[in-house]
């Protein structure tokens, strides 16, 4: 018994040794976003006096902020729509015909991008969105949703075989044509692997920093969030506060959507690894 | 109207999908291919087709072996760390402990962050933060950026990748543990087996599922690390972090090696190529165990 409560203690101070771990960069983000450059040179590592806002209203105002994060949104919004009406429909019609050849050769086709990093056809890629004048944000879009097809068509065709045919049956005896029974019957049924799957792809695309790299980086006014903190690396070195409220406010909407939607991420980044 | 028994509309459906894949995926992959045979600089108009004396090139060329041996050796100290914490936390947020759904969540936090955020962060971290500690302890590593220290900027991006990168891991693992029955480990108790031999001889095996995701994710990862390399050092201080990704966006984007650059994605395509063949191997045996 004695051993065992020893090993108890030994568990809670590796745990909450982890959990400092993990809590002081957020700590210290908060901390120097919230104090003067004069507080920060004085003592880096000193509570702010007062609660000093002014690095986040001077982010906002100078640098173009609101610009970046609404670029962020438009891109990760749009991608993530359009994933979910072309993903399901590619793989409900692959799910239901696997035994033709044609959907099971295309299956293939785009699951086999499982294997291939992105840093493999990264640059003809950039050479090939170059040519085609797709350098901007619809360029990003296309991009963003042919990728996620690798992954979502392989999560969705698993999930749809463990649907009994009986369902669609019933809703062409009731008059339904393929596309109705798929649109009423079959896609609400989907909605557990649809909430993965959205799950998934936000986290991707709002974090993403190579392909808008890539596809984005040459005018200022389509940088997302993150190219942003990547074009003002050199700056930051020098004005800290800036910087960390920086962080904080291109965070803040991933935290708030973590907070309120844990369950559904969980489940979400566990299927999405599993099968990666 | 049908085609070879299914009806027109399935086609339909898979169209776009069909379309863009080709488009954006296997087009661009075949045309790396055929660049990584030529000369081509990546503005001239001019090139000639050079056969396979780019890969012969790569052979000789400092500059890729020793952005090679420093992937590998990230991707292998990687590996272990990952592994290694991930089991060990998994176990520990596993047992009875009180708190257990807000300490997971608290432990999984890091995965929803951008690892460019991350790097910035760190970045001050190691700036800033790590050089007092290391004058307080009087140790001399530590005193100053270790991220401007060739032989140490290795480990400090390996901190942050692991400061990350456990939390999925540590999540896939508490997954395998709830899938060890609880009767077989009581019944080995009864039976006065140890907790070590508890663990060795029952629980690690429902863990290898896990584990070989683990491993792969890990490596794959590992492998084409790239973010937090640009987001602290761009491959320095000299070219002590060069991995093969930011080696390939520097030969493509700002040194003028376009057609070199596809080399070294193709060669990075058969090392992922090689592992993935490994892991669909592996991944079948334990099936067939299971």
């Amino acid at each position: 018994m004695k051993k065992g409560s020893r090993f108890k203690t030994l568990n809670y101070v590796v745990l909450f040794t982890g959990v400092l771990i993990i809590a002081y960069p957020v700590y210290l983000t908060i901390l120097t976003a919230l104090k003067t450059t004069q507080e920060t040179s004085k003592n880096f590592f000193s509570l702010p006096q007062s609660l000093y806002l002014g690095n986040f209203i001077e982010v906002i105002h100078k640098a173009n902020f609101p610009t970046f994060l609404f670029n962020s949104f438009i891109i990760t919004g749009v991608s993530v729509a359009l994933i979910v009406i072309i993903a399901p429909i590619t793989s409900y019609a692959i799910a239901r015909n696997l035994k033709n050849r044609y959907f099971k050769f295309l299956f293939g086709y785009i699951t086999i991008g499982i294997f291939i990093p992105f840093q493999v056809i990264m640059i003809p890629l950039t050479k090939l969105m170059t040519r085609l004048g797709m350098l901007n944000q619809a360029g990003i879009i296309i991009l963003y949703l042919t990728f996620s097809l690798i992954q979502s068509v392989f999560l969705y065709v698993g999930y749809i075989k463990t649907l009994p045919l009986d369902i669609e049956e019933s809703a062409y005896l009731d008059g339904c044509n393929i596309p109705k029974s798929y649109f009423y019957v079959i896609f609400p049924l989907l909605k557990p692997m649809t909430a993965t799957i959205v799950v998934m792809n936000v986290l991707w695309i709002w974090n993403d920093f190579l392909l808008p790299l890539l596809i984005l980086n040459r005018s200022q006014s389509y940088w997302t969030i993150q190219l942003f903190q990547y074009n003002f690396k050199s700056q930051y070195m020098f004005d800290y506060n800036l910087a960390f409220a920086s962080f904080f406010l291109s965070t803040l909407p991933v935290v708030l959507i973590y907070m309120s939607m844990q369950k559904h991420i969980v489940s979400g980044i566990t299927q999405g690894a599993v099968k990666h | 109207m049908k085609i070879k028994g299914v009806p027109l509309i399935y086609y339909l459906f898979t169209l776009p999908a069909l379309i863009l894949m080709t488009v954006f995926f296997m087009y661009p992959m075949v045309d790396g291919i055929y660049y990584s045979m030529t000369n081509w600089n990546g503005i001239s108009k001019a090139f000639d087709f050079i056969g396979f004396q780019n890969y012969f090139k790569v052979f000789s060329d400092h500059r890729i072996i020793n952005s090679l041996s420093f992937t590998v050796t990230y991707t292998i100290l990687l590996v272990i760390a990952v592994i290694a914490i991930s089991m060990v936390l998994a176990l520990m947020l596993n047992s009875n402990i009180v708190f257990k759904k807000t300490l997971r969540s608290i432990f999984l936090f890091p995965t929803i962050l951008s690892l460019i955020t991350v790097g910035m962060v760190f970045n001050q971290i190691f700036y800033r933060v790590i050089p007092v500690i290391g004058k307080v302890l009087n140790i001399e590593a530590l005193s100053s950026n270790i991220l401007a220290n060739p032989s140490l900027a290795i480990y400090g991006i390996l901190i942050v990748a692991l400061w990350q990168g456990v939390a999925l891991p540590t999540l896939l693992f508490i997954a395998g543990l709830q899938s060890v029955p609880e009767s077989l480990l009581e019944a080995a108790k009864i039976d006065g087996a140890n907790a070590l031999q508890r663990f060795t001889k029952i629980t690690f095996p429902y863990l290898i599922p896990s584990l070989t995701i683990v491993f792969i994710l890990t490596l794959k990862n590992g492998l084409t690390v790239f973010d937090y390399i640009m987001a602290m050092t761009s491959g320095g201080p000299g070219k002590a972090t060069e991995s093969i990704g930011v080696l390939i966006y520097k030969y493509a984007f700002s040194e003028l090696k376009y057609s070199y650059s596809t080399t070294v994605s193709v060669i990075l395509f058969l090392m992922i190529m090689i592992v993935s063949v490994i892991q669909m191997k592996v991944l079948r045996k334990s099936e067939v165990e299971a």
